[in-house]
């Protein structure tokens, strides 16, 4: 280990074919893992939307980003199940017995399309620092090679993020009372997404998956869109909320972690729905796998 | 008073040419194939025809922004029109050789041109199908036969 620990140190990469220790293989797959799952969990919420999101302008974009996530998945699928740990089967098996994780955003209900925009906006910045973060620095060279391409597409979003915060922000009072509500919902969640503050010897910084500690994200997130939300004249629903005028920095607070400890087990506000729908939606959707597996002249017999 | 100021195509050319794909950025639009024309009439109205990669692309409104600005910003240019074309259709042989190069060098992209796929953009081993559904309507996904890479190829 001392040996793998001083070739990542040097800028070392890791190759799925390459030897590596179990500990690096299972952390690395556990992270891609949970990454896959919330594609696919973040492109079915997406696609619950195509049908009620108001104007063609951003029907396309809902519909392009439902394909987008799930088209991420599937590429992740693909790296995780190349470390030859779990199959691809498995990895879906265990998410819908609700054995393996998916990010605490994705455990709530978009109830409305102001809630649509929140996670355009918040959520999916705060995905997107993250992703960053890790693509940096990351060791593992296959998922840092998808990273490349997910990231691109991701900082996509954040500019139809843009347009849809924009829209409603300049609209009528009622889209303008709809976003803040939505705002009062996802401020929170979009923030514990980082996850609590690192240790000190976390194996995902120190194995080189990881490039930035969770705090020092989190934190860039809050200078960001605190301000920013605040110039369009939405308010924070953090009642401690500080500002420092000797930093010049926002505080929000303190955080109370149990909501994400709760998503993580599964018992989040959502969670049992999201889980049941997903498996359904698997369920349904066997026969396309069925039909483009089969052998060519099973094709031909069949039209 | 009025002087008629005659431009150059060329800054208005240089200035398309600097608009990169939002989903590849380092990818120029005019490397992707999505110019058609550019024209600039005496009196600074500038008309760009492009063509999308498939007509319910969600970056049109996007890439005709960035396009509109960019343009926009050149010394004697009145005002600029972006149109996007029902015909013709975009194909993967529009992708110049320079557009290629990045998708395979900074994104790992290879390209289908008719029912022939480049090389493996990491090793040059031949791609295997691995689905014809990829994150966007203009891409499907294969693996490379020899290095196992996840490969996503840029078809139309």
């Amino acid at each position: 280990m001392e040996e793998f620990e001083a070739f990542l140190n040097d800028g070392g990469i890791v190759e799925a074919p390459d030897d590596m220790p179990d500990e690096y293989r299972d952390a690395v797959f556990t992270f891609i893992e949970m990454h896959a799952n919330s594609e696919l969990m973040g492109g079915l919420t997406e696609r619950d939307w195509i049908p009620k999101t108001p104007g063609l302008r951003h029907k396309m974009s809902v519909v392009a980003k439902t394909q987008d996530e799930i088209g991420h998945g599937h590429l992740l699928y693909m790296v995780a199940a190349d470390m030859g740990v779990k199959t691809r089967t498995e990895m879906l098996e265990d998410l819908f017995d609700g054995k393996s994780r998916f990010h605490n955003v994705f455990h709530y209900q978009a109830k409305t399309w102001g809630d649509q925009v929140a996670i355009a906006f918040l959520v999916d910045a705060a995905a997107l620092a993250s992703q960053q973060a890790v693509f940096k620095n990351c060791s593992y060279g296959p998922y840092r090679r998808i990273l490349k391409r997910i990231i691109s597409e991701e900082g996509f979003h954040m500019r139809l993020g843009e347009d849809r915060m924009m829209r409603i922000a300049n609209g009528s009072q009622v889209q303008r009372d709809l976003f803040q509500d939505a705002i009062n919902r996802w401020f929170w969640p979009s923030l514990q997404l980082f996850g609590p503050d690192s240790k000190p010897n976390d194996k995902l910084l120190r194995w080189h998956i990881k490039s930035e500690r969770n705090e020092v994200l989190r934190d860039a997130w809050v200078q960001k869109f605190v301000p920013l939300l605040q110039s369009y004249g939405f308010t924070i629903p953090a009642p401690d909320m500080k500002f420092d005028e000797t930093t010049n920095r926002w505080d929000v607070g303190p955080i109370d972690w149990e909501p994400l400890k709760a998503t993580l087990a599964q018992g989040g506000p959502d969670s049992a729905r999201r889980i049941s729908e997903a498996l359904s939606n698997w369920q349904q959707t066997a026969w396309v796998r069925e039909a483009l597996d089969a052998p060519a002249p099973e094709i031909a017999a069949m039209t | 008073m009025s002087t008629k100021q005659l431009i150059d195509i060329e800054p208005i050319n240089a200035a398309v040419a600097s608009v990169d794909d939002p989903e590849y950025p380092g990818l120029s639009i005019v490397d992707l194939g999505l110019v058609e024309t550019c024209n600039i009439t005496d009196d600074g109205h500038v008309t760009i025809e492009l063509v999308p990669t498939f007509t319910g692309c969600p970056a049109l409104n996007v890439i005709a922004d960035d396009v509109r600005n960019a343009v926009a910003a050149i010394n004697g240019v009145n005002d600029v029109s972006v149109n996007w074309l029902l015909s013709p259709t975009w194909t993967t042989e529009r992708v110049s050789e320079e557009g290629k190069a990045v998708l395979a060098d900074q994104f790992t992209v290879a390209v289908q041109i008719g029912s022939t796929v480049s090389g493996c953009p990491r090793c040059g081993g031949p791609l295997a199908d691995e689905s014809m559904f990829g994150p966007s309507r203009c891409r499907s996904v294969s693996r490379c036969a020899a290095c196992t890479e996840t490969i996503e190829v840029m078809r139309a």
